[in-house]
């Protein structure tokens, strides 16, 4: 008998607002129980202690919203991408959306960088600080980056593909792009760090004093969008 | 006031247990809400969503569509700094709003060491923690869980206490506050002059307290006529219709039971004579087993969960356990949810039935032989026999298991160093009995014994018992520690100046409060966490409140000394408790209620459903 073939299929959704403070750890155990009582056929490991198989594309950091997350599972039976879609959407939490399904051509490994939008609201945001900023990340920038291995001093404008910035009244937005492979990584939360520790703002957890990181866009190594 | 929380929250360890948001968490149109209450646990978001009493109230309040029922649990010592810093009072995770600004404040009493995280809340919200100091726009702030049956210690903190269940007595508390504010009827002492009526509900301030010169209670007495002279706890008569969550809220982050908590049944047969739990939740009322199993199911496909556990006070007294697990498994298997029996007891402890629960993963089972010596088990009514547990144990090392968790008590009433010896000779035979057992598996045994200290409460046989000295609990802990020399027995014992603290709140009186209030202004909380927790600070408390611990802790009480919990009602009679503890003494069992009614008096609040043989 020819086995029957699992259908693997991917799932793109959004995790915003206080989700923000959801660990992966804590994610995945989340999407294992989602993914339960939607009621979808999905293929468990095999083993002395079968779990529903789900694998994501790159952990995202505690702290940090997103708008392009990806999840592969299989599926055993077939279920069309757009019910998949409807009954995941009925059974997440408002701040979680699924934004497409699709059945992927490509694997996770081929996943290089992250597009991130940052923002930093802060009233000694102005123009000048702006460009203080940009010079911050386009010389050496060394910084403390925490390994697996232990911890590493680098130079954060090396892992910096893409920097723009705009300044508005009281906030300062940053368009960048960061490597996301398995060679090379950057959590943006360093970005953040540099600031602290080199541009005296956000050092207070004032109200009027804040910043946010969403990942916008998920990139291969020719920086185009991933799928 | 949402925009200062976020500020605070990237600064504070696991924020997510602020944010709210989860799956199943109830939220509700502001405007067409007539009253707010807040359920508060004092203690953290993931001891207190593991909280079964909590599902159980806060979908019940929620299914009357004028309330709006929201959850807080008591922030963290580093985010409790953050929010006294900026200013940000005590807000519920669902809206986000200010406590202060809700009509019932509602604080579950699950052990006594919470008192003062639970006054610091109040204190959080913004709102005076004595309630006389509280004026008509505070909210009410109303006491519940197993603390209430003895409330004196913080009877000044609060306006009302639910006695008892629940589940229907809090939604009659709720449509009285929202009926009398329609009419026009509410001022906070009429409202509580009128909740005093209701069944079930204690207002410690319409009773007047007065004591003897040697610090006995000479009286204690309701203020006016309509107020009852003693408040009959609540129970659910009928487990099959009563109302029980069926879509609980998800919790992101993991708690300490996360998993499908399927209640069976309410009360004990057994009527160990320590336990305060085998005596206010009489009588025994089943849930039969096809409720059961639907709930199981329902809940299932709300959640998502893995695993079910089938929660009472003793699991394999449930009567129809084989045809609920029998049902259950007909499903759980083939959707690879995982069935587990808690609370299993050694003399019921079957083939069949370790076969049936998956906790078969785990390597190890438990049981609670309480104490090492026949005469000491008899004398607390335990019930157990040394055959059984050797029984149970050769049935588990049968089914490939190695280890063993057995629990004990140090200090209880009538225990001499005999008993004490007994509990390692206990182990031993466990050891022994692992070798003999044909089929065991290949590793090593271990056997760990687990010693806590005996705490005497409230409406049990022993509440007139006075609790061992620290320094004879503490000896009694070291000559065991001399006994057990085999490197296969792990040896655990409690803190005891943990259980000596729990003694004195356990037994005390309003006396105490002003202890628990100097106590959380001296930046006391969270006394039950081991990083917390400090007993010399606690004395120095007390001694500056002209406390006197011995007189609660160490004092044996006389049959005829009005107690500080003898205004509440449990059904079971004084009488009763005072047969068994003189039972106690000559080390004679009294039967469980499956064999015998013994009259304790609990059944007359059970109605049609009770379950009771004499009844059947």
């Amino acid at each position: 008998m020819v086995p029957e073939e699992k259908i693997k299929v991917r799932i793109k959704f959004s995790k915003t607002g206080d989700l923000m403070y959801i660990s992966h750890l804590d994610l995945a155990r989340t999407m294992q129980r989602i993914i339960l009582r939607s009621g979808i056929d999905i293929w468990y490991s095999e083993g002395f202690n079968p779990q529903p198989k789900m694998v994501f594309g790159v952990p995202l950091p505690v702290g940090v919203e997103s708008e392009c997350e990806l999840m592969d599972i299989k599926i055993n039976s077939y279920m069309s991408n757009e019910e998949i879609m409807q009954r995941i959407n009925d059974n997440f939490p408002t701040q979680m959306r699924v934004l497409e399904v699709y059945n992927p051509e490509v694997k996770f490994k081929e996943l290089c960088y992250i597009d991130y939008d940052i923002s930093i609201t802060s009233p000694k945001v102005n123009e000048a600080l702006g460009e203080q900023i940009k010079s911050l990340f386009t010389n050496e920038c060394k910084i403390v980056k925490k390994t697996k291995s232990g911890e590493k001093e680098i130079n954060l404008s090396e892992y910096i593909k893409l920097l723009e910035l705009k300044c508005e009244e009281n906030t300062l937005y940053i368009h960048t792009i960061l490597p996301a492979g398995n060679d090379m990584n950057l959590n943006p939360e360093l970005l953040i760090e540099a600031i602290k520790q080199n541009i005296g703002i956000l050092n207070t957890d004032s109200p009027s004093e804040h910043y946010s990181i969403m990942r916008k866009k998920m990139l291969d190594s020719d920086l185009k969008e991933f799928r | 006031m949402q925009k200062d929380i976020s500020a605070i929250l990237k600064s504070v360890s696991k924020p997510a247990r602020y944010t709210g948001g989860e799956f199943g968490q109830i939220v509700k149109d502001k405007q067409k809400i007539k009253t707010r209450i807040a359920f508060c646990f004092p203690d953290t978001y993931e001891i207190g969503m593991s909280n079964l009493g909590m599902k159980i109230l806060y979908g019940a309040l929620n299914e009357l569509d004028y309330v709006w029922c929201e959850r807080a649990f008591a922030p963290w010592p580093d985010m409790e700094e953050k929010m006294r810093e900026h200013n940000i009072p005590l807000f519920t995770l669902e809206s986000k709003d200010e406590i202060k600004d809700f009509d019932i404040m509602a604080i579950s009493m699950q052990y006594e060491l919470c008192y003062t995280t639970a006054i610091n809340m109040i204190d959080l919200a913004g709102i005076p923690m004595y309630a006389r100091d509280r004026d008509e726009n505070a909210p009410i702030i109303l006491g519940g869980g197993p603390c209430a049956y003895n409330a004196e210690p913080v009877a000044d903190f609060f306006d009302i206490f639910s006695i008892g269940e629940g589940e229907e007595a809090l939604c009659e508390l709720a449509s009285l506050y929202t009926e009398m504010k329609d009419n026009g009827t509410y001022t906070k002492s009429t409202f509580l002059r009128e909740a005093c009526k209701l069944e079930g509900f204690y207002v410690p301030s319409l009773y007047e307290v007065s004591y003897k010169d040697d610090g006995t209670i000479a009286s204690f007495e309701p203020k006016y006529d309509d107020v009852p002279k003693r408040v009959v706890k609540r129970v659910i008569s009928d487990l099959n219709t009563s109302y029980f969550p069926l879509k609980p809220v998800m919790p992101y982050i993991e708690t300490v039971h996360d998993r499908i908590m399927l209640e069976t049944f309410r009360g004990c047969i057994r009527g160990c004579r320590f336990c305060q739990a085998g005596m206010v939740f009489r009588p025994v009322r089943e849930k039969s087993a096809e409720v059961l199993n639907r709930q199981a199911e329902e809940i299932y496909k709300n959640t998502g969960y893995n695993e079910i556990s089938l929660t009472s006070l003793s699991i394999s007294d449930y009567s129809c356990l084989h045809e609920a697990t029998d049902k259950l498994l007909a499903w759980t298997n083939d959707k690879k949810v995982n069935l587990s029996l808690p609370s299993l007891r050694a003399d019921s402890f079957t083939r069949e039935l370790m076969q049936k629960v998956s906790s078969v993963r785990s390597s190890g089972l438990t049981f609670a032989p309480e104490a090492g010596t026949q005469r000491l088990r008899d004398a607390i009514n335990k019930n157990l026999y040394e055959k059984d547990l050797l029984n149970a144990v050769r049935l588990a090392f049968e089914g490939g298991k190695s280890q063993v968790k057995l629990y004990f008590m140090n200090g209880l009433p009538t225990e001499t160093y005999e008993d004490i010896e007994g509990i390692s000779t206990l182990a031993s035979t466990v050891i022994d009995e692992y070798y003999k057992t044909d089929g065991r598996p290949k590793r090593p045994p271990s056997v760990t014994v687990s010693v806590s200290c005996f705490v005497p409460k409230p409406h049990t046989p022993f509440q007139w018992e006075p609790q061992d000295s620290l320094e004879s609990l503490r000896s009694k802990q070291m000559f065991l520690a001399e006994k057990i020399t085999d490197k296969k027995i792990r040896y655990n014992w409690h803190e005891a100046k943990v259980s000596r603290l729990e003694a004195v709140f356990s037994k005390g009186d309003r006396r105490l409060s002003k202890a628990i209030y100097v106590a959380q202004q001296n930046g006391m909380r969270f006394d039950a966490w081991d990083e917390y927790f400090d007993y010399e600070k606690w004395m120095e408390v007390f001694d500056k409140c002209n406390i006197d611990t011995d007189f609660y802790a160490n004092r044996r009480m006389s049959y005829d000394e009005i107690l500080p919990w003898d205004v509440i009602d449990i059904g079971v009679s004084k009488s009763f408790l005072i047969s068994e503890s003189k039972k106690a003494y000559e080390s004679q069992t009294t039967p469980n209620c499956k064999e015998k009614c013994s009259g304790c008096g609990a059944n007359k609040l059970g109605k049609e459903h009770t379950w009771c043989p004499k009844k059947k």
